[in-house]
């Protein structure tokens, strides 16, 4: 069971919260950081671990909790934030993005952050250890489902595919892909960089159920996500999302992959994502 | 067990016991259900085998997954395209991951011969050292690799076992007892001390033997463990050696070579030290092995071709 179910109004709250938190955090970052990926996945982060995902802080070795691996391993200060958030960590390490030694560096480390369960960065990596995590929950009974959060851009890599090979073969449909479709990558557009588009058919063809929403709609999410069915196929949903959603300047523009807000930016972002 | 055995079939026999033992073990392979001579474990268990397809990057991440899940995976598939192809899965997900993981890089070195290169591996310890946590080890006889094996499966972490592809005669006797980081003397002397690991061993104990019934003291150390290693135990052995060589199926850059030569020069052990193997920027030659090992001058007769000059350097 989730420990906070929040309904829509409380989780569109939440997610304002957790884009404050992605603001500061990377202003203070030494290193720069990923404030574009970061934003455009909040409401898929904020839906699974205020409502969805059966996981809690003070239940990070039960083997029967859901899993959440973050495969867009470069979103971590927006990962970091929605688990600030939910209470695995303190509040006050934050800050410490990036800097030496912290718990939070710039690609997440199971061994340094509770609540993070794989180590990512090195694009394409997810998915392969979710069809282990699921196949094994599949041939021990387990009750368990394994969400994975994947870029667009992320989809290139061919390590992707063959797992989705896998995942269909062994019926594994208590995995469920996200993919954070935001349509920019490091060097522009998917679109033109390398087109992983159309995504539906391709998905389908490797044998899993396909779904679409609104993926910064927090209503969307969960209807969607909560709607899913386990017929023995994995699923997949395309969540359709702006990256750097939420703050005007930011949203939509490739330079903000791996640019952090500075000077007026900073509280002009705050100003915009203030709770009404 | 039989005096030479296939080194796969020892490594089957583990997962067997290791199952029967209560071991919650699952082997993940890649269409390498051959290559790995699974077929008694599968018949013994039907639901255990993970079999990806031809797909080594999702073999590691898959296993690397049921890790995580409290399995202890295991994946058997032909070494060259493990560390090839697999290779950032092997240094993320197991390595970096610190998961439960052993490798085994099955038809290690040049065990595919005429395959030629794409085939061979002979980077697979280099290439190992070069990263975080993993245990490495390479048997060279079926006592050994059991040994190895057993300690594999009940050490907490990754482990990669380097396996020949050749039925491999027994070295060991009844009494030795593998510990993880120790090399093990075959043979003693004075005049060479040769450094050996995986199948190779065999050819510098014949290589000892016959220099021994020409007069010469050649000894032999069983260098099975690359990581852990006992550094002080190694120096031991070279200490006072004249000369040392060093013999492995395996580039001579990042492998035993460079492990001996690493120690030899950071303890001050100031012996000429000759390594045979692949040499830089080479490859194995496609042959079959007796060819491919005289090519690299790793056979027997090669080894001691190199060790009488050595000696004979030595008294001229």
């Amino acid at each position: 069971m989730n420990p906070f179910q929040l309904d829509v109004d409380e989780l569109e709250k939440k997610a304002r919260s957790i884009r404050r938190k992605i603001i500061r955090l990377n202003a203070d970052s030494p290193a720069g950081g990923h404030t574009g990926a970061d934003l455009s996945q909040v409401e898929i982060v904020t839906s699974l671990y205020f409502r969805l995902l059966n996981c809690a802080p003070d239940r990070l070795s039960d083997d029967d909790r859901d899993i959440y691996i973050q495969s867009k391993g470069h979103a971590a200060g927006g990962y970091y934030c929605c688990l600030a958030e939910a209470g695995y960590f303190p509040e006050d390490w934050l800050p410490s993005y990036q800097h030496n030694d912290s718990h939070l560096p710039g690609h997440p480390v199971r061994q340094k952050t509770p609540g993070v369960e794989l180590n990512t960065g090195a694009l394409g990596h997810g998915l392969p250890v979710a069809v282990g995590l699921a196949l094994a929950a599949k041939r021990d009974g387990r009750s368990r489902k394994v969400y994975v959060l994947t870029g667009d851009g992320e989809l290139a890599e061919g390590s992707n595919w063959e797992a989705a090979l896998v995942a269909s073969h062994y019926q594994l449909d208590n995995l469920i892909v996200i993919n954070d479709k935001n349509k920019l990558q490091l060097a522009g557009p998917t679109e033109t960089i390398m087109k992983t588009d159309p995504l539906d058919p391709k998905w389908q063809a490797f044998g899993f159920s396909v779904t679409q929403c609104d993926g910064n709609d927090v209503a969307s999410i969960v209807s969607t996500l909560e709607g899913l069915k386990a017929e023995g196929k994995p699923n997949v949903v395309i969540a359709n999302t702006t990256k750097g959603a939420g703050v005007s300047f930011i949203a939509g523009r490739p330079e903000w992959h791996h640019r952090v807000p500075k000077g007026e930016e900073i509280d002009l972002a705050l100003k915009e994502l203030a709770d009404v | 067990m039989s005096n030479s055995e296939h080194l796969a079939n020892v490594m089957v026999q583990c997962f067997i016991d290791a199952v029967n033992n209560g071991v919650d073990l699952v082997p993940v392979v890649a269409d390498s259900t051959s290559t790995s001579k699974i077929k008694p474990f599968v018949e013994a268990f039907p639901d255990r085998l993970v079999n990806v397809g031809i797909a080594e990057q999702v073999m590691v991440g898959t296993a690397a997954g049921l890790a995580l899940a409290g399995k202890v995976a295991v994946t058997c598939n032909a070494a060259p395209f493990l560390i090839s192809r697999s290779n950032e899965q092997v240094k993320v997900d197991v390595c970096y991951n610190n998961t439960n993981v052993k490798l085994f890089g099955l038809n290690s070195g040049a065990s595919y011969g005429p395959l030629a290169s794409t085939h061979h591996s002979i980077d697979d310890i280099s290439v190992m050292r070069g990263f975080g946590n993993i245990q490495i080890f390479a048997p060279g006889c079926p006592v050994e690799c059991k040994q190895i094996i057993d300690y594999a499966i009940q050490h907490e972490g990754p482990v990669y076992i380097r396996m020949d592809g050749k039925a491999l005669p027994v070295l060991h006797d009844a009494e030795f007892q593998f510990t993880a980081g120790e090399p093990s003397l075959l043979r003693e002397g004075q005049q060479v001390v040769i450094c050996a690991l995986g199948s190779v061993v065999h050819e510098a104990v014949a290589a000892a033997d016959k220099l021994k019934e020409d007069g010469m003291d050649v000894a032999v150390v069983n260098v099975s463990s690359i990581r852990p290693l006992n550094r002080q135990s190694l120096a031991n052995q070279l200490n006072d050696a004249r000369h040392v060589v060093s013999v492995e199926e395996h580039n001579v850059n990042g492998g035993l070579g460079s492990v001996v030569a690493e120690l030899m020069s950071e303890q001050g052990i100031a012996a000429k030290l000759v390594r045979l193997g692949v040499e830089d920027g080479g490859y194995a030659a496609a042959g079959d092995r007796p060819y491919t090992r005289k090519m690299l001058s790793i056979d027997s007769a090669g080894i001691v071709k190199v060790c009488q000059q050595l000696i004979n350097e030595t008294s001229m």
